[in-house]
């Protein structure tokens, strides 16, 4: 029943909220699209939160995908033990990271002027990426090798959910530890279009390839955004 | 030729009185909200003096306009890959003591407090927060304690410190700032998310609310610190040069209730072609290329370049009545602030002559003399002035003041009915029938004389747009902005 709840119901139900509140967040009304950042108040803690948290997370996700999206080119890697084992290290170490980087933040909302413009919301978030930190880190200590059997368990019941044929018979033995990773990795896709998680939404790439001046012309109805496009200094 | 139109805004500093009128007219009508309360689009600043915020002239401490590296321009603080990698946190991002807490008072106390053998007092507390503090810095601060060592020391444009320890030579002028909608300005590069634009009819410079997602790099970036904050909305905001109301023709509110009158609005017409290459030269000789690039509203080949570009005959019409142009062009009185940041900022200051009476080591001479001082006796030191408004150059400094200085003995001769000099009215560059022009606009002149400006071409609205914001009140206020749960 628990394990319907979390590898079924919960997923779709998160995946629906993300994709049809996200845009309507959007398209109704983005003046509070925001990552609602606190450094202007506080910045000697968030130093010490934020970027240990945001480099950790940024890459240990970034592995979770890899392995979601290239399962067999990720298998034969993991293939040769000695990678395993420095590749498990550098996760284990990225995941300490951004526990530490969590445990600062969350600190950092109790006391002073940053308690006092914390919202509900704010605590969701964060005790939702605490919660991940920290079955994440406990999964890589106690349940060694998880970049191998994650290609075994968690990949092969998400292709099954992607294929709208849910088989948890792949994860419903796993232990309760990774059953609370999964169910706060949905837990916050849920809360996504809600809460200043959004701001992972709108990662800026674009500035990369434009010219530095942005002119709008009301004028030019035929181009009304116009970058830089006399002057690329 | 690219011609382009610009709201220009100048200051005469001669007249400033540092009334503050301006900063409380834009704090009525912009920024009296929640994560506001701290900002102020208008301000005006005691010189010398540590400014608002403090240190904003010192980009050692935050890094904000362009250098020039080798024949290239650069944004001081971030390149684009440093862009993405200090995106979690902003190493040079001014913090909100460097501004000051926004405080109130707990007034409720002095209704709600029992019968007791003392007075109920007011407790100053946070607009934040809430909790009861201690004010230890606010805005204006150091309002008229220019001649103070304490404060006055702390200007990273004064090099001789003994200037300000020194009675008989201490000095002090007001400066009021707002946001200069530069040609090249450094908050527009600086944005990731591309949100802050220059408006192609007006050069206003402004943050989309939609698209910011707050990010910071524009307020690093900038280096005149007029790019805010909020920390409620969590997006950035700047002064707007009152588009709204200069759409429909009317003044700024800073300039509408200025009451020493030492504002003027024109418009300006400039060489988009050219700015870059007015921004590589020596920081001495930027405020004469970037008079350069300001064109003459009355040449033929501009006006036809401008008509091909799509500026309409009103605006045209404008700029030949721009009182912008005549004091920053015509007479080379009015200069750019910090010119050296290399954003090209787009209002001007006429420097401030004043205190003609009481002059540099020898206070009370002149009265005795019954004349204005020479330009070497003024008490404001022109190194001082040419570190504020020309990067370094105590020529076009220099000259700007002879020009004030002659003006006003040939008006004052005139006054009381001596023969006037129109010799050093001509060594000056200026003639008798410019002094009158000159003089009238510095003194006497009306609204419409100050304020020249076009409306907006209806044609040019987003009707579908505008449709959209009917109703709403910008800037988050109708939604509680902390959204979400």
């Amino acid at each position: 029943m628990l394990d319907t709840l979390i590898f079924v119901v919960l997923p779709y139900a998160a995946i629906a909220l993300a994709l049809f509140v996200t845009p309507y967040r959007y398209f109704k009304n983005r003046l509070d699209w925001s990552a609602f950042s606190t450094q202007f108040l506080e910045r000697r803690k968030l130093y010490w939160g934020s970027i240990p948290w945001h480099y950790g997370i940024v890459i240990v996700l970034a592995g979770h995908l890899i392995g979601f999206l290239f399962p067999s080119a990720v298998q034969s890697v993991l293939s040769n033990f000695s990678l395993l084992i420095a590749l498990e290290s550098i996760a284990l170490s990225l995941g300490l990271l951004a526990l530490v980087g969590s445990v600062i933040l969350l600190i950092r909302r109790t006391s002073g002027i940053v308690r006092a413009v914390t919202s509900y919301s704010d605590w969701i978030v964060l005790l939702l990426v605490l919660n991940q930190a920290i079955t994440g880190v406990y999964m890589g200590v106690f349940a060694r090798w998880g970049m191998e059997w994650y290609l075994h368990t968690a990949v092969p019941w998400l292709y099954s959910l992607l294929t709208l044929n849910p088989q948890i018979g792949y994860v419903s033995e796993l232990p309760l530890v990774f059953k609370l990773h999964v169910a706060g990795a949905f837990l916050i896709l849920a809360v996504l279009p809600f809460t200043k998680f959004v701001h992972f939404l709108f990662l800026p790439l674009d500035f990369l390839k434009d010219p530095p001046l942005l002119y709008r012309w009301a004028s030019r109805r035929e181009k009304k955004v116009v970058i830089g496009e006399t002057k690329k200094i | 030729m690219d011609v382009r139109a610009q709201l220009v805004m100048v200051f005469n500093l001669d007249k400033c009185l540092g009334c503050h009128t301006c900063s409380i007219a834009c704090k009525n009508i912009w920024t009296d909200r929640k994560g506001a309360e701290y900002m102020w689009w208008n301000n005006v600043e005691t010189k010398p003096g540590a400014g608002y915020p403090k240190f904003w002239e010192d980009q050692k401490r935050y890094k904000g306009g362009w250098v020039l590296k080798g024949n290239k321009l650069k944004l001081r603080a971030f390149s684009k890959l440093s862009t993405l990698l200090n995106i979690f946190y902003q190493p040079h991002m001014p913090k909100l003591e460097d501004y000051y807490h926004p405080w109130t008072y707990d007034y409720a106390k002095l209704y709600e407090s029992p019968e007791e053998s003392d007075q109920p007092v007011a407790e100053p507390i946070s607009l934040i927060s809430g909790e009861k503090i201690d004010i230890e810095f606010g805005p204006n601060w150091d309002d008229d304690l220019g001649g103070s060592p304490l404060y006055a020391e702390e200007d990273v444009n004064l090099d001789e410190r003994r200037i300000v320890t020194n009675f008989g030579s201490i000095f002090m002028f007001y400066l009021p700032r707002i946001c200069n909608h530069c040609l090249n300005p450094a908050c527009v590069a600086a944005c990731p998310q591309r949100a802050i634009y220059k408006r192609g009819e007006d050069g206003i410079v402004l943050v989309d609310q939609n698209t910011c997602r707050g990010w910071r790099f524009c307020v690093t970036a900038c280096p005149y610190k007029k790019v805010y904050y909020n920390w409620n909305t969590g997006k950035s905001e700047k002064c707007i040069f009152c588009y709204p109301r200069t759409e429909t023709a009317q003044a700024n509110a800073c300039a509408h209730s200025c009451v020493g009158r030492i504002r003027y609005v024109g418009v300006v017409l400039y060489d988009a072609d050219r700015i870059e290459d007015a921004l590589k030269v020596k920081d001495e000789e930027l405020v004469e290329a970037q008079r350069k690039i300001i064109l003459d509203p009355r040449d033929e080949m501009v006006r036809r370049a401008a008509k091909e570009n799509g500026i309409p005959d009103s605006w045209l019409e404008a700029a030949l009545k721009s009182p912008a142009y005549a004091l920053i062009k015509e007479y080379e009185l009015a200069l750019p602030l910090h010119p050296e940041f290399r954003t090209m900022p787009m209002t001007f200051y006429i420097p401030p002559l004043s205190p003609v009476l009481a002059v540099h080591r020898a206070i009370h001479d002149v009265e005795e003399h019954e004349e204005v001082p020479d330009k070497d006796l003024l008490r404001v030191p022109v190194r001082y002035l040419s570190k504020l408004f020309s990067g370094g150059n105590e020529r076009v400094v220099t000259e700007a003041l002879e020009r004030l200085v002659a003006l006003r003995k040939y008006m004052r001769a005139r006054n009381v009915g001596e023969n006037p000099d129109e010799d050093s009215l001509r060594k000056a560059g200026l003639d008798a029938e410019s002094a009158e022009r000159l003089y009238r606009l510095l003194t006497i002149a009306s609204y419409n004389e100050r304020y020249a400006i076009p409306t907006l071409h209806r044609e040019y609205l987003d009707v579908a747009s505008s449709e959209e914001r009917k109703g709403g009140k910008g800037f988050g206020i109708s939604i509680g902005p902390r959204g979400g749960l």
